[in-house]
């Protein structure tokens, strides 16, 4: 059970209520929870995944939105391998708050770290207040990827996390080999010692 | 049988009678038939003797037969008496059946005759009752009579009687109706007069009159007001005492609100059994929640003159604007050092809270235990007292002030750790500086609060927070000092020259670079010592956090683990560090410090005849000076490194020493005396670094080893001897091909030998 290759942490951030938790339920429980209270503090869920045959956990770090958890939340930034910025796609407000988000992750996050933004909520088409081309555009300035999701009929929620963990993966086997290349002095495989033949050498 | 048998010879024995001639013939036969006859006579006697005895017993069978009949009909009335008696049972029982069900119609009956007296002394006893203002009888009447099925009742009755019934419901409807009326003001009024029997024993009224959800929240309300009252009396006492100098002054507002816990606790232990002796288990969440809204406004007031007093949300503010104005030195910063107290309390604060908030759940849930056999409902019942919990306002108000306190609280670690950088300095005879114990004292003091206060979340960012110092700028400073380098110039010449130089130019460059050094190696020694202080502070808090939060669920301690893990991954980055430092040092001293004295082994020849075989012998001609130089380098670097990085300084010298040797041998030429010569040296520098090492070198030397055996042999084909299935034990280093490589060093071996040699 416990073994796997890689293990990566995911960290959902965003307004409260724009479907965070739907989101990660939905992936690692393939359910839409009705009625799901607000999160408090962080709660974390696991997942693991095979990609390319090798076993992939995902540690997905679930953020209480509302602004009296950001000093908890925020700790958290650093140690991310992937960032999952959510709006709601039918609230401008929840959209209108990216500037504040996106600045935290760059006082906090890994330089460079792989960052997503997600609509969702497309499921209800009708009260769709961000166009999608104005999500991408933000995304694009940003240097963010894009996608738009719905936790409740399970829209991209699956593309969403395994396009993260394939690129993860794909940066995690660049370094290795990396590395591995990097330690040049070899130590040559036959590395036994010689002990009874000290009498051979005269020593 | 035999006389027939006899008879039969006989006639048989007549005819031959009959034929005899011979005399003797003759008589024998006669004597024959004269004993046939003598047999014969016996045997008729006894038949006749037996004649008696079977006569007697035909006349016994005679006198039996009679009695044989009368057997027979004595069963035939017997059958038919077995039969009538089944007959009979079986109607008995049905007949019992009948009983049965008669006399369970007449106990019902009996029941609701009583019933129906019952109610009419119900409806006499309540008037009475209520005359004499004896409520306790009188609602006890109008439970009983609640109790009554009034239907039934009513159809059982017949014309005449029917009448007087109906006045009887009506009478007692009334009564409970005033009842009501009665116990609602009369408790009202026991609550103005103070009067707590009074109180009490209206309290106790309400669920017999089924106003259980009255009742407690009357009970509840007047509670409330209690608790209102003397908190407020508290508080008024708490903020004269802000400026006493009293050793609590510094944790008053964290004493009071405890003390209102305790009395909300306190109320809670003397009423729940009255609660649940009256109204039943299951409906303590009522009264909960009706005390706790009082709870939320007392402890709003204690938080808020918390604040005020504390100036709690000015340093908040002033933290934060120095962690966004932090590169703009014109922002005076906050001391972190004033934050102390305040975090202390902060931290008292909230565990107070959560150990009361923890004693509310338990008592509820322990009433809903008893409540409710149901799992299901149960659990339902549970969610509901757990979202009371989480969402009333005194959680709420925590959360915020635990929010705040973590940006505090990391704001004083960073700060503090800054601190010690800045003002770091080292013991003569140590070998780390104070910046070390002293930041990582900190940061387990900042984590060690955080646990106190007993918030999952805030423990789990202080220590993300802690993972941040560390690694990213406590490690920074190790990491800038050791890019600086080991100033080179460490040869004792040179090192001769510069203090020659400098003198002339003012004597202050010698010890700067003296200083540069000594830190440069204080440096790597306090990266090393982090690592281990890394290791240690994870284990340490996980074993305390273990503890301190075994109670909680599952999903707290997942998340606690984890990011304990992460900070124990810290101690990994200061051995890159350590690595870099190294490979500095490597760069800078070791190998300009080496490569002299290879240069020496290169212009050494090793293509030598026995004069001079004997003469290197009386004049070493380098290894010795080799010798010479290693220690007085290990020397020097002994004493200011720890033991780790003494060892692995040791381990690099050694490696170096092996990998340039092994390039000269293949660069240099060999006669037989000159590998003798070698073998000879090669000992000489083993013996002298296994004095200097504590564990075994002769590894590392295994490859230089195996070159000088090889240049040592008498004939091209002895390596035979230790090749192949003659290798015994010996692993070799060497390639086939280095083999033939190092034979064809040695000048009086042919080519053409080596290369038909079969490896
Ligand atoms: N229609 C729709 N509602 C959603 C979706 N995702 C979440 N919600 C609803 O949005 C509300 C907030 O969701 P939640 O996951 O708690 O948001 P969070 O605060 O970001 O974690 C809940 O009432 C959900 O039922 C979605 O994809 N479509
Ligand atoms: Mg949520």
């Amino acid at each position: 059970m416990e073994d796997y290759k890689y293990l990566f942490k995911i960290v959902l951030i965003g307004d409260a209520g724009v479907g965070k938790t739907c989101l990660v339920r939905r992936f690692t429980q393939g359910l839409f929870p009705p009625g799901q209270a607000a999160t408090i503090g962080v709660d974390f869920m696991i997942k693991t995944v095979e990609i390319n045959g090798e076993r992939v956990k995902l540690q997905i770090w679930d953020t209480a939105g509302q602004e009296k958890f950001r000093s908890i939340t925020q700790s958290y930034y650093r140690a991310a391998n992937a960032l999952i910025l959510v709006y709601d796609v039918c609230s401008q407000a929840t959209f209108d708050s990216l500037p504040q988000w996106i600045s935290d992750i760059e006082s906090f996050a890994k330089h460079k770290v792989l960052a997503y933004l997600v609509g969702n909520k497309i499921d209800q088409i009708n009260s769709k207040e961000v166009p999608t081309y104005i999500g991408k555009q933000w995304a694009d300035r940003f240097e963010m990827r894009f996608l738009e999701t719905s936790a409740k009929d399970a829209e991209n929620v699956d593309i969403l996390f395994y396009d993260i963990a394939v690129e993860l993966t794909k940066d995690a086997r660049e370094k290795d080999k990396l590395e591995s290349d990097c330690s040049g002095f070899n130590i040559s495989p036959n590395t036994k010692t010689i002990n009874r033949c000290t009498a051979c050498f005269k020593f | 049988m035999a006389a027939s048998i006899n008879n039969a010879t006989s006639a048989t024995d007549l005819e031959t009678v009959e034929n005899l001639t011979d005399m003797k013939q003759i008589q024998d036969a006669y004597l024959k038939l004269c004993k046939d006859e003598e047999e014969l006579s016996k045997d008729l006697d006894n038949l006749l003797e037996n004649q008696t005895t079977l006569e007697d017993k035909m006349i016994g069978l005679h006198k039996t037969l009679p009695n044989l009949q009368i057997l027979q009909t004595d069963s035939k009335q017997l059958c038919s008496m077995v039969t009538f008696t089944s007959t009979l049972a079986e109607n008995v029982s049905s007949k019992v059946r009948q009983l049965d069900l008669a006399k369970s119609r007449v106990t019902a009956c009996m029941q609701r005759v009583e019933d129906i007296l019952d109610l009419k002394f119900c409806t006499d006893g309540v008037q009475a009752a209520l005359q004499n203002e004896d409520y306790e009888t009188a609602a006890g009447h109008i439970h009983r009579f609640r109790s009554l099925d009034e239907n039934v009742l009513k159809l059982s009755s017949d014309m005449n009687q029917g009448t007087s019934l109906d006045t009887s419901f009506k009478h007692l409807h009334e009564a409970e109706e005033k009842m009501k009326t009665i116990v609602h003001n009369k408790f009202d009024a026991s609550v103005q007069a103070r009067d707590v029997a009074s109180i009490e024993r209206f309290f106790k009224i309400f669920p017999l009159l089924d106003l259980h959800e009255e009742g407690l929240t009357k009970f509840g309300k007047y509670l409330a007001a209690k608790l209102s009252e003397d908190a407020d009396k508290r508080l008024i006492l708490v903020l004269k005492g802000t400026d006493s100098t009293d050793r609590r002054s510094n944790v008053l507002f964290a004493d009071a609100i405890t003390q209102l816990f305790e009395d909300v606790a306190r109320i809670i232990e003397i009423h729940q059994p009255l609660v649940e002796a009256k109204y039943g288990s299951g409906r303590l969440i009522t009264l909960l929640k009706i005390i706790q809204k009082e709870c939320d406004r007392q402890s709003r007031k204690i938080l808020g003159e918390f604040k005020s007093k504390r100036d709690f949300d000015s340093r908040l503010q002033h933290v934060q604007q120095s962690l966004i104005f932090h590169k703009q030195l014109t922002v005076e910063k906050l001391d972190p050092k004033d934050l102390d107290v305040l975090l202390s309390e902060v931290v008292l604060l909230n565990t107070r809270t959560e150990l009361y908030l923890r004693f509310l759940k338990r008592r509820a849930f322990g009433d809903l235990e008893t409540a409710f056999q149901d799992e299901d409902k149960r659990k339902e019942k549970e969610a509901e007292v757990d979202k009371v919990l989480q969402s009333c306002d005194l959680s709420r108000l925590l959360q915020e002030i635990i929010g705040s306190y973590i940006t505090m609280e990391e704001y004083f670690m960073r700060e503090m750790v800054l601190k010690a950088v800045v003002m770091d300095s080292t013991d003569s005879g140590s070998q780390t500086s104070s910046m070390v114990d002293d930041s990582f004292f900190i940061v387990k003091k900042c984590v060690r609060r955080a646990m106190s206060s007993s918030s999952v979340d805030g423990v789990c960012a202080m220590i993300n927070h802690a993972c941040t110092i560390l690694e990213q700028d406590f490690r920074e400073v190790l990491f800038n000092r050791v890019r600086a380098g080991f100033p080179s110039g460490f040869d004792l010449t040179q090192a001769y020259n510069i203090v020659q130089s400098s003198i002339q130019q003012g004597k202050l460059q010698s010890s700067d670079i003296e200083k540069t050094k000594a830190q440069f190696l204080t440096t790597l020694n306090n990266a090393e010592v982090s690592s281990e202080y890394s290791k240690a502070l994870k284990s340490n808090l996980e074993e305390e956090v273990l503890k301190l939060f075994a109670q909680c669920n599952e999903q707290s301690i997942a998340k606690l683990e984890s990011c304990l893990s992460d900070l124990g991954a810290v101690a990994n980055k200061f051995k890159d560090v350590l690595e870099f430092g190294f490979s500095q040092l490597t760069s800078s001293v070791i190998k300009p410090k080496i490569k002299p004295q290879i240069d020496a082994f290169l212009s050494t020849s090793h293509n030598i005849s026995e004069e001079e075989f004997s003469n290197y012998e009386a004049n070493d001609p380098w290894v010795q000076n080799f010798i010479v130089v290693l220690d007085s380098m290990l020397g020097s670097f002994k004493e200011s490194l720890t033991g780790t990085n003494y060892d692995k300084f040791v381990s690099l010298v050694t490696g170096e020493c092996t990998m340039q040797l092994e390039k000269s041998v293949m660069k240099s030429v060999f006669n037989r005396l000159g590998g003798l010569q070698f073998d000879k040296e090669l000992r000489v520098l083993v013996a002298y670094l296994t004095t200097v090492t504590t564990w075994t070198i002769r590894d590392k030397f295994a490859r230089l080893t195996q070159m000088a055996t090889i240049l040592n042999l008498e004939k091209v084909n002895e390596i035979l001897d230790y090749w192949g299935p003659n290798s015994g034990p010996l692993t070799w280093r060497l390639t086939p091909a280095e083999v033939r490589q190092v034979l064809s060093l040695r000048v009086d071996f042919r080519s053409d030998e080596i290369k038909w040699l079969k490896l």
